[in-house]
């Protein structure tokens, strides 16, 4: 077994130890360590996936409802496309999820098609009032998560986790 | 059969069970068939219902889930039945109300009023499907037990909702949550501890 990136590691334990037993996720190549980390050390934790990041919104709002405390895992290119579900489900429902967005078009990036959306991820979770963390070194990466997520399910409002790609993309130590 | 009378049918077969509505004409048509707090209404999320009433159905095993959708409001989120599909609750009944327009934001016509078929697209993703055209039918659909997740198209006519569920999305949330054993200030004081 390849050793997976701290960061990996660190984003299921925050996961996990805030009580997360369901994730929702839309495919990222960065995320790909963090559904194989939760696959082989989380089997209590559902990985569900979804064809796109509105519906795993949805679907996370739905498993709340049922008394579950869903995380969705996306990259930010599909934060756009959960918008709507986001601004009048989640929003005007109050209803708290962890949201782990793998950051696309931050430092680092090669691909100009993300960089649009990547700048614009903190303006936007700002304008619609989601309160935002940004992990800042992959031996923060449990703590962030778990505080994230700990802020959503304490304030019945959705909260995202950012992870830059300076952290997914460094190489490992 | 009306779409009104088609949501009866739904209220009736339900029993105790929750109801997840599609924004407008759906979710007016759920309150005025019976309001009652297991009845979950969406004021927003056009194309969202299928995808609550899935999360729902995988959150309650022991519950059967019925999601009252629209022709339009699937067609924006269609990847939905691609997902059903593959996560297959036993428990989740999808009811399309299928009258070929978009009724709530004036008439205009919907693909499925020139042959776009919702029961074969549902099947094309492996999830059950049946067309039905009476109340008859649709009630014999929603008996029984079942094994695996149900797409039933309901063949309707608009039935013009005059009444509005509660525009309060909060409340709406928490007697849902209520009502079906899932109190939310229960959890967030467990969330604390």
């Amino acid at each position: 077994m390849r050793e997976r990136p701290a960061w990996a590691t660190g984003v299921c334990a925050g996961l996990y130890a805030a009580g997360c037993r369901d994730a929702v996720y839309v495919p990222d190549n960065q995320l790909s360590h963090v559904l194989a980390e939760i696959g082989e050390r989380y089997r209590d934790v559902r990985l569900a996936l979804a064809t796109r990041e509105e519906e795993a919104v949805g679907i996370a709002a739905g498993l709340y409802l049922g008394g579950r405390r869903p995380a969705v895992l996306l990259q930010s290119s599909g934060l756009g496309n959960a918008l709507n579900a986001v601004t009048s489900l989640v929003v005007p429902y109050q209803i708290p999820m962890l949201i782990v967005v793998s950051m696309r078009g931050d430092v680092g990036e090669w691909n100009a098609a993300q960089v649009p959306m990547g700048r614009a991820v903190r303006p936007i979770l700002d304008a619609i009032g989601i309160a935002h963390a940004t992990i800042e070194s992959p031996a923060d990466a449990e703590r962030i998560v778990a505080l994230t997520a700990a802020t959503a399910f304490g304030t019945r409002m959705a909260a995202a986790c950012l992870v830059p790609r300076r952290i997914t993309s460094a190489p490992a130590p | 059969m009306t779409r009104l009378e088609a949501t009866r049918v739904v209220v009736s077969a339900a029993g105790e069970a929750p109801i997840v509505a599609s924004l407008g004409h759906p979710a007016y048509d759920l309150f005025a068939a019976g309001d009652r707090p297991q009845n979950f209404y969406t004021w927003g999320s056009m194309g969202m219902a299928s995808s609550i009433g899935l999360g729902l159905a995988l959150a309650k095993p022991e519950a059967r889930v019925y999601v009252v959708d629209g022709d339009g409001a699937l067609l924006m989120n269609l990847g939905s039945l691609a997902t059903i599909g593959l996560l297959r609750p036993p428990n989740l009944v999808l009811v399309v109300m299928d009258n070929g327009a978009y009724a709530t934001t004036g008439g205009q016509s919907s693909p499925t009023a020139l042959g776009a078929d919702l029961e074969a697209a549902a099947r094309a993703m492996r999830v059950e499907a049946a067309t039905v055209r009476t109340e008859d039918d649709l009630r014999a659909r929603l008996i029984g037990e079942r094994r695996e997740p149900l797409v039933v198209v309901a063949k309707v006519s608009e039935s013009a909702p005059t009444a509005r569920p509660p525009l309060d999305c909060v409340f709406i949330k928490q007697r849902f949550m209520a009502a079906i054993g899932n109190p939310e200030a229960a959890a967030h004081v467990a969330g604390r501890a």
